[in-house]
C-alpha cells in the first residue's frame, strides 16, 4: 500500500532536511512542473487525479484552480493562501504533515503557485502550530538558499515569493475569505460571495486558498501522473487520505490510508478499537462540525459522496468516536459552546442562537432543562442551517446537535425528565 | 433593465439594483437594520429575509444581497419569512434591554418598530441579559452598548464612509463592542450622524438627551445656515425651544449625513442671552414705536448730512428675502446700496466665482462623489464647508484621485495629495495646470518630458486622464485672479470632458448677497464711518465685529456714530452699542429662502412659534406659565421690519420680495419659474445674463497672475476653521467643547530660519498691539506663511483677514516671565 504524503516520515526523529528529503525524490516534481509542464498541463493533470480539497469542503482542486483568470490580461499579482489554520476541534492531520515533512508542502505550494501563476504565496500557519512554525522557517530558509524559492526557480522565469504568517489564533480564520481579511490586517470576517477568491481575492486579486493536505498531495500526481494518483483511492475520489481517530479508543492517532476505507477499519485495524469497558456508541466522521453517525454506519466508506449519503460529512477525515460512558448533550454542549465562542459576530443568527443553543445545553446537562427546550434546539438546527447564516460556521456548528437530536434524542428528554445528567 | 414581480406588483429597475431597493421603490419597506442606502449591503442582521418563489434565485434569501433580475418572484409575506425575521427580532432582543421608557431612541427607534411588527412579545430565553460598560464619547454623543444589535452600521459608517480611525469593532462572537479604545470625544466632525444611522439607542444626542419624544417635538424640515452648501436638515423644537437637528435626505446636496457644525450650531436661537426686546434711546420699546423712531431718525440724518450719510450692512446669513428688503430700503430711500461682505477683496472672491458659476460647468456637492479626479484650490474643505469633504472621501473611495493646492497644514478624512503652494502663487498654479492641459491634450507625448517628481506634473496628467473631473476652489485664501483662472480650467477640461466646477462661498447666503452688493464692503464702510463721512448705519443681521477683524478700529468708528441701528437675533457688541435696536427672528421662527454656493434654491418655513424658551421662564415640570401674552415674542422677521422702514413702497409679504428681485435684480430671474418656489430642484443661474456676468467682472477688472514681490517676511493667513470660526455656530457650547485651541502654524524650515520650536508661545506685532499665540510647526505646508486659526472673537491688530508680516514682528514669549523678550 504507497503512502506518498508519510513516506518520509520515520518513528522517533524529526522531519528531512533539505539534503534528505531530495535524496528520497524530493523536488523532482517540482522541476518536472517547472521545465517540462505549461501552466495549464499542471491544473489538467490535477483535474484528472480527481483530487478533492482536503479542508472539509471537497471541492475539486484542479476545477477551483481553472477559475482563475490566465494569460497577460489576468490581474497581476495572483495569490496562492494555504489554509493552514487547522482549528477543527479533533482534528490534528494538518499538524502532521506540517511537522512531519515542510518541504513536501513547500514542494506543493511552488507547483501549485505555478500552475495558477501566482508571484506571492502565504502560509497561513494556525497560532500555536509552535513546531511547525520552526520546522517551516527552516524549510523555508532551505529552500530560499537552494532557489527553490524567489526569483527564476530552476531557469524557468517563475518566480515565487513563499511568506509564512502566523495567525493570531481565531477559528473563523480557517474559512477562506475571513482569511484574506485577517491577511489583509482586517477583522476576520468571511466576504459576501461571488465574487469568489479564485477571481477576486487576496487585495481584489485573484487568490487561491488551498488545505495544507490538498497541497501535499500535488508533487506526486505530478510526478506520477493522475492515473497512478486516482489508482491509490478505493473510491472516485482520487489519492490516500490522512485520516484520524481520537476518543476513548486504544491507539488514537493519525493514518495514511487509500481514500474510502470504511469507518470500521480505521476503528478497529488502526484505533484498535475501543477502549476496556467502553463500547462505541456514535462517531463525529470528520470533525467537530459534521453529524454524528451511528454503529449502523460502520461499514460506510470514508469517502465524500458515501458520508454525505450517510447524512454527515466526510469533514477533514478525522473522526471523533463517542462512547457509551459520555453524555452525548454534553458532548454537543460542549462543541456548541466552542462554535458559540469562535463565531466571529457578523450575523445575528449565528452571534445570538449559538450562545442560546450553549445556555439551553448548559441548563439540560446541569438537570435544570424545561419542555420546550428540546423544540427551541430542533427549531434552531433548521433556522442556523445553510443560507440563513452568512457563512458556514453555524451550519457546521449545529450539524452534531442535528444529529444528536436524530438518533439520541431519548438522551435529552431523561436529562429533562430526571433533572440530572444520566451520565454523571 | 430587470423585471421582476414583488408582492404580486411588477417593477422594473435599473441593473445592480438590489431586491431590498426595488421593493422600497414599490414602497415596500423590508425590514433591516445592517443595509443603509449610504453604507450598502453587507448581509449581517439577516433580518431582510424574503422568499424567492421563482427564478434565477429560490428560496429564503436576504434580500439586501441578491439583485434584482428577470422574472423573479419575491414574497415578502410568505409565512416562512415572515417567521425566520420574527426569529431574528427574538435573537436581537435576547440582550436588547427592556428601557424602551427612558431610552432617548423610544418612539423613534426602528428596533422597536421591528420588534412590535414581528410580533414577537413572549421571551424564551432565560439566561440574563449580556451587559457592556459604556463610554463618555464626548459633548454629542450618549453610548449605551447594552443596546447594540451588532448590525456594524456605526463602524462601516464611521470609519468607511466618514474615514475616521477612533471608533471601531472590538471582540468577536456576542461579545462584540462598538466603542473606542479607551473612553474620549470622538473625533471625526461627522461623529454626530452615529445617533441618526443607529437604528436604535446606542449612539443618541446627547444635548438633548431627555428633552422630549419624537411625538413631543414640534418638528419642519429647513436647510443649515453654518455654511454655504446649504445642507438639508429636520428641526425638532418643545418649548419654544430648538432642541435637536437631524440631517434630512437630499439627493443632490447632503445625501443622508450633515456635519456636526450644522447639527449643534443651532444653540443661538434659545439662548438666554438672545435679545428679544425693542430699544431705543435705552428704553424698552414696542416694536412699531422703534420701527417709527429708527425711521425718523434715518431720515433726519439723510436730510441734514445728505443721503450718503447712511450706511447699511447686510448679511450673508440672513435669508434672501431680508437681503432683498434691505436693497430696496435702500433704493427707496435713496441710500447707498447695503455693504454684505467683509471686505473688499472677498467681495470681488466671491462676485467672481458667483460670475463664473453657470449651469453648463457648476456642479452639486453629490456629483463631486462621482467626480474621479477633484482639483482642491485654495480651500480647506472640512474647515469651510465640511460636508464637502465627506463628499471628496466617497470621490475618493470610488477612485477618484484628489489633490489639494492650498498653502495651509489640510487635514481630511482621506487620502490625497497635498501641494503646499503659497496663496499669491495659486494663480499662476493654476495658470500652469491650464497651460499643461492644453498641451497635454493635443499632445499626448508632452506629458511624458515633465519630470515624475513634479506635482503639478502628475496632476495635469490626472485632469487629462479623467473623464469627470471636478475643480473646487474656496472664496477664502485665492484672489480673484486664482478664481478666474479655476474657473478657466473647468472651462478648458470642459472641452472635452464632463469636468465640473465648484466653489465654496463665505456664508448661507453669500451667493445672493454677491448678486445683490451693488456697493461697497464693510470695511468700507467702517472707514466711511472713521473719516466722518457716513454719520448713521443699519446693520442687519450681522456682528461687523465678527467680520472686521481690528475690533478696536471698528469700536473707535462706531464712537463717531450718530444713529445706529441695528436689528438681529445675535447678542454682541454690535446690539449692545445700538442706539435703536429691532429683534429679529432666526430661520426656525420665520424661514426663509436660502440659495446655496451652487445658486440652488432652497425656502425653508418656521419650525416654532418664536418667544423665550419655556425652560428660562418656569423652574417647574412640566413647564408652566400663567399670564397674558408670550414673553419673548417680539422678535419679527427682519424683511418684514425693513419693509416697514421703507414705508410707503413696502413688501406685502415674503413673495413679493422673490418676485421683485426676479423682475428687478439680475441673476435671480429664475424665481421667478417656481410660483410657489419649492426648493430643491430650482437653481440660480448667471450663463447668458452677461449684465450680471459684466458687473461682477467689472467689479474684478483685471489683476495681475503674480501679484509684486512684497519684501520678504511671512504671509499671514486667518483661517477657518471647522468649530470656533463660524459667526452662529461659535456660540454653541457643545461645540466650544471641541474647539481647538486655536495656533499660528509654520513649515519647519521657517520654524528653523526664526529659531522657533513647536509649542512656543510666539507674539505678532502690528502697527497698534500684539496677537498671541502658540506656535505649531507642521511639515505639510507651504514656506513663507504663516496660518494662524480665525477665532471667533479675536483681537487681531490687522485691518485684513490676511497680511504680510516682517520676521522681526515675530516675537518669541518667554512663559516664564510672560514678557517679549527683544
Amino acid at each position: 500500500m504507497e503512502k506518498p504524503l508519510t513516506r518520509n516520515m520515520l518513528p522517533g526523529r524529526g522531519p528531512f532536511s533539505l539534503a534528505e528529503y531530495e535524496k528520497a525524490g524530493g523536488y523532482q516534481a517540482l522541476r518536472k512542473a517547472l521545465t517540462t509542464m505549461s501552466p495549464s498541463e499542471v491544473t489538467e493533470t490535477v483535474q484528472q487525479s480527481n483530487l478533492r480539497g482536503r479542508g472539509g469542503a471537497g471541492f475539486y482542486t484542479g476545477r477551483k484552480w481553472s477559475f482563475v483568470p490566465m494569460g497577460e490580461d489576468a490581474p497581476q499579482p495572483k495569490y496562492l493562501v494555504v489554509n493552514a489554520d487547522e482549528m477543527e476541534p479533533g482534528t490534528f492531520k494538518d499538524r502532521f504533515l506540517l511537522e512531519g515533512d515542510p518541504h513536501q508542502m513547500i514542494e506543493g505550494i511552488i507547483i501549485s503557485a505555478y500552475a495558477i501563476q501566482a508571484s506571492v504565496a502565504y502560509i497561513f500557519l494556525r497560532a500555536n502550530y509552535d513546531v511547525a512554525y520552526r520546522g517551516l522557517q527552516v524549510a523555508l530558509a532551505e529552500a530560499q538558499a537552494k532557489g527553490y524559492l524567489g526569483e527564476n526557480i530552476l531557469g524557468s522565469g517563475f518566480g515565487l515569493t513563499l511568506l509564512l504568517h502566523e495567525s493570531a489564533g481565531r477559528y473563523i480564520c480557517g474559512e477562506e475569505t475571513a482569511l484574506l481579511n485577517a491577511l489583509e490586517g482586517k477583522r476576520a470576517i468571511p466576504r459576501s460571495k461571488p465574487p469568489f477568491p479564485p477571481v477576486v481575492g487576496l487585495w481584489g486579486k485573484p487568490t487561491i486558498a488551498n488545505n495544507v493536505e490538498t497541497l501535499c498531495n500535488v508533487p506526486h500526481i505530478i510526478f506520477h501522473g493522475a492515473e497512478w494518483f486516482r489508482s491509490l483511492s478505493r473510491s472516485a475520489d482520487g489519492g490516500t487520505k490522512i485520516y484520524g481517530a481520537s476518543g476513548k479508543v486504544r491507539r488514537p492517532g493519525a493514518w495514511e490510508l487509500p481514500l474510502g476505507v470504511t469507518i470500521r477499519e480505521i476503528l478497529e485495524e488502526h484505533a484498535g478499537g475501543m477502549r476496556d469497558g467502553v463500547s462505541f456508541r456514535a462517531v463525529l466522521p470528520g470533525g467537530a462540525s459534521t453529524d454524528l453517525l451511528t454503529a449502523d454506519h460502520l461499514d460506510v466508506p470514508m469517502d465524500f459522496n458515501a458520508v454525505q449519503e450517510a447524512g454527515s460529512r466526510l469533514g477533514t477525515g478525522t473522526m471523533v468516536v463517542v462512547d457509551d460512558r459520555t453524555c452525548i448533550v454534553g458532548l454537543v454542549h460542549n462543541l456548541i459552546r466552542f462554535f458559540a465562542q469562535e463565531s466571529c459576530g457578523w450575523c445575528t443568527p449565528c452571534r445570538e442562537g449559538l450562545p442560546w443553543l450553549t445556555d439551553i445545553l448548559a441548563a439540560i446537562e446541569k438537570g435544570r432543562g424545561e419542555p420546550g427546550d428540546i423544540e427551541i434546539l430542533r427549531q434552531h438546527t433548521h433556522l442556523l442551517g445553510p443560507g440563513n447564516t452568512f457563512c458556514a460556521l453555524a451550519p457546521g456548528a449545529v450539524e452534531p446537535l442535528q444529529s444528536a437530536l436524530k438518533y439520541f434524542e431519548e438522551d435529552f428528554e431523561r436529562h429533562i425528565r430526571e433533572q440530572r445528567c444520566p451520565w454523571k | 433593465m430587470p423585471q421582476l414581480t414583488i408582492d404580486d406588483h411588477p417593477i422594473e429597475v435599473p441593473t445592480g439594483t438590489k431586491v431590498i431597493a426595488a421593493a422600497e421603490q414599490l414602497g415596500i419597506m423590508i425590514p433591516r437594520f445592517c443595509y443603509h442606502a449610504a453604507l450598502g449591503s453587507v448581509g449581517a442582521c439577516r433580518l431582510c429575509a424574503v422568499m424567492f418563489l421563482d427564478g434565477p434565485v429560490k428560496g429564503l434569501q436576504m434580500s439586501c444581497m441578491v439583485d434584482a433580475q428577470d422574472g423573479m418572484v419575491v414574497s415578502t409575506t410568505d409565512a416562512k419569512a415572515v417567521d425566520f425575521r420574527r426569529q431574528v427580532i427574538e435573537w436581537l432582543m435576547l440582550h436588547h434591554p427592556h428601557d424602551c421608557p427612558v431610552c432617548d431612541e423610544g418612539g423613534h427607534c426602528l428596533l422597536q418598530d421591528h420588534t412590535v411588527s414581528s410580533g414577537h412579545a413572549i421571551r424564551r430565553y432565560r439566561g440574563a441579559k449580556r451587559t457592556h460598560r459604556d463610554q463618555y464619547l464626548g459633548p454629542l454623543l450618549q453610548h449605551e452598548m447594552n443596546r447594540c444589535i451588532q448590525c456594524y452600521r456605526c463602524s462601516r459608517y464611521y470609519q468607511d464612509f466618514a474615514g475616521a480611525r477612533d471608533l471601531s469593532v472590538m471582540q468577536i462572537g456576542n461579545k462584540v463592542y462598538f466603542g473606542r479604545d479607551r473612553d474620549g470625544t470622538l473625533q471625526s466632525p461627522f461623529a454626530g450622524n452615529l445617533a441618526d444611522i443607529c437604528p436604535t439607542g446606542v449612539f443618541t444626542d446627547k444635548p438633548s438627551r431627555y428633552m422630549g419624544r419624537r411625538w413631543d417635538y414640534e418638528r419642519s424640515p429647513a436647510v443649515c445656515i453654518h455654511c454655504s452648501l446649504g445642507c438639508n436638515i429636520v428641526v425638532s423644537a418643545r418649548y419654544r425651544e430648538v432642541v435637536r437637528l437631524e440631517a434630512r435626505f437630499n439627493p443632490h446636496i447632503n445625501g443622508y449625513f450633515m456635519c456636526d457644525r450644522g447639527r449643534h450650531g443651532y444653540t443661538y436661537t434659545s439662548a438666554a442671552g438672545r435679545p428679544r426686546q425693542a430699544i431705543f434711546e435705552g428704553q424698552p420699546a414696542d416694536v412699531d414705536a422703534t420701527l417709527q423712531h429708527a425711521a425718523e431718525r434715518l431720515t433726519s440724518i439723510a436730510r441734514m448730512h445728505g443721503l450718503a450719510a447712511v450706511a447699511c450692512i447686510g448679511s450673508l446669513r440672513s435669508s434672501v428675502e431680508a437681503q432683498g428688503a434691505l436693497v430696496r430700503l435702500c433704493n427707496a430711500q435713496g441710500w447707498p446700496a447695503p455693504a454684505f461682505f467683509d471686505d473688499d477683496e472677498r467681495l470681488a472672491a466671491v462676485q467672481t466665482a458667483v460670475a463664473q458659476q453657470h449651469a453648463q460647468v457648476h456642479v452639486s456637492l453629490r456629483a463631486v462623489e462621482n467626480a474621479d479626479a477633484v482639483i482642491v484650490a485654495g480651500c480647506d474643505p472640512i474647515a469651510e464647508a465640511p460636508m464637502l469633504a465627506l463628499a471628496l472621501r466617497q470621490a475618493q473611495r470610488r477612485g477618484a484621485t484628489i489633490v489639494v493646492i492650498d498653502p495651509r497644514p489640510i487635514e481630511l478624512p482621506l487620502a490625497f495629495q497635498h501641494i503646499p503652494l503659497a496663496a499669491d502663487q495659486l494663480a499662476a498654479c493654476l495658470d500652469d495646470l491650464i497651460t499643461r492641459v492644453g498641451t497635454v491634450a493635443h499632445d499626448p507625448g508632452a506629458l511624458e518630458t515633465g519630470s515624475p517628481a513634479d506635482p503639478l506634473a502628475a496632476a495635469a496628467d490626472l485632469l487629462v486622464r479623467s473623464r469627470r473631473p471636478v475643480i473646487v476652489c474656496g472664496t477664502d485664501l485665492p484672489n480673484v485672479a486664482a478664481i478666474r483662472q479655476a474657473g478657466k480650467l473647468a472651462r478648458v477640461l470642459r472641452e472635452n470632458r464632463d469636468s465640473g466646477l465648484f466653489h465654496v462661498l463665505p456664508g448661507a447666503n453669500a451667493y445672493s448677497a454677491a448678486l445683490l452688493n451693488r456697493g461697497r464692503s464693510m470695511a468700507q464702510v467702517a472707514a466711511d464711518i472713521a473719516q466722518g463721512a457716513v454719520k448713521a448705519l443699519l446693520v442687519v443681521e450681522t456682528d461687523p465685529f465678527h467680520h472686521l477683524p481690528n475690533r478696536k478700529r471698528l469700536t473707535d468708528a462706531l464712537a463717531r456714530l450718530e444713529l445706529l441701528v441695528t436689528l438681529d437675533y445675535l447678542d454682541g457688541p454690535h446690539t449692545r452699542k445700538a442706539h435703536v435696536f429691532l429683534p429679529s427672528t432666526t430661520i426656525f421662527e420665520s424661514g426663509g429662502t436660502f440659495i446655496n454656493q451652487e445658486g440652488r434654491v432652497q425656502k425653508t418655513a418656521g419650525a416654532l412659534q418664536g418667544g423665550t424658551a419655556l425652560r428660562l421662564v418656569s423652574n417647574t415640570h412640566p413647564p408652566r406659565l400663567y399670564g397674558q401674552g408670550i414673553p419673548g415674542n417680539q422678535p419679527m422677521p427682519a424683511w418684514l421690519m425693513l419693509s416697514a422702514l421703507s414705508g410707503e413702497s413696502a413688501f406685502g409679504s415674503s413673495a413679493d420680495i422673490l418676485q421683485w428681485l426676479a423682475r428687478e435684480v439680475p441673476g435671480f430671474e429664475n424665481l421667478k419659474a417656481a410660483q410657489p418656489p419649492t426648493g430643491e430642484d430650482l437653481l440660480l443661474d448667471s450663463a447668458g445674463r452677461s449684465e450680471i456676468g459684466r458687473h461682477c467682472l467689472d467689479v474684478t477688472s483685471e489683476s495681475p497672475l503674480n501679484p509684486p514681490n512684497s519684501g520678504g517676511g511671512l504671509h499671514l493667513l486667518s483661517t477657518e476653521r471647522t468649530f470656533g470660526s463660524e459667526e452662529l455656530s461659535c456660540r454653541s457650547p457643545q461645540l466650544i467643547e471641541l474647539e481647538s485651541t486655536p495656533q499660528a502654524r509654520l513649515a519647519p524650515s521657517e520654524a528653523r530660519r526664526l529659531a522657533l520650536k513647536d509649542g512656543d508661545r510666539i507674539a505678532l506685532a502690528a502697527e497698534n498691539g500684539f496677537y498671541e499665540t502658540t506656535l505649531k510647526v507642521a511639515d505639510n505646508m507651504a514656506e513663507g506663511t504663516l496660518a494662524v486659526g480665525r477665532h471667533c472673537h479675536p483681537d487681531w491688530p490687522w485691518d485684513g483677514r490676511h497680511a504680510r508680516i516682517a520676521d522681526r514682528s515675530i516675537k518669541k514669549i518667554d512663559q516664564r516671565e510672560t514678557k517679549i523678550n527683544p
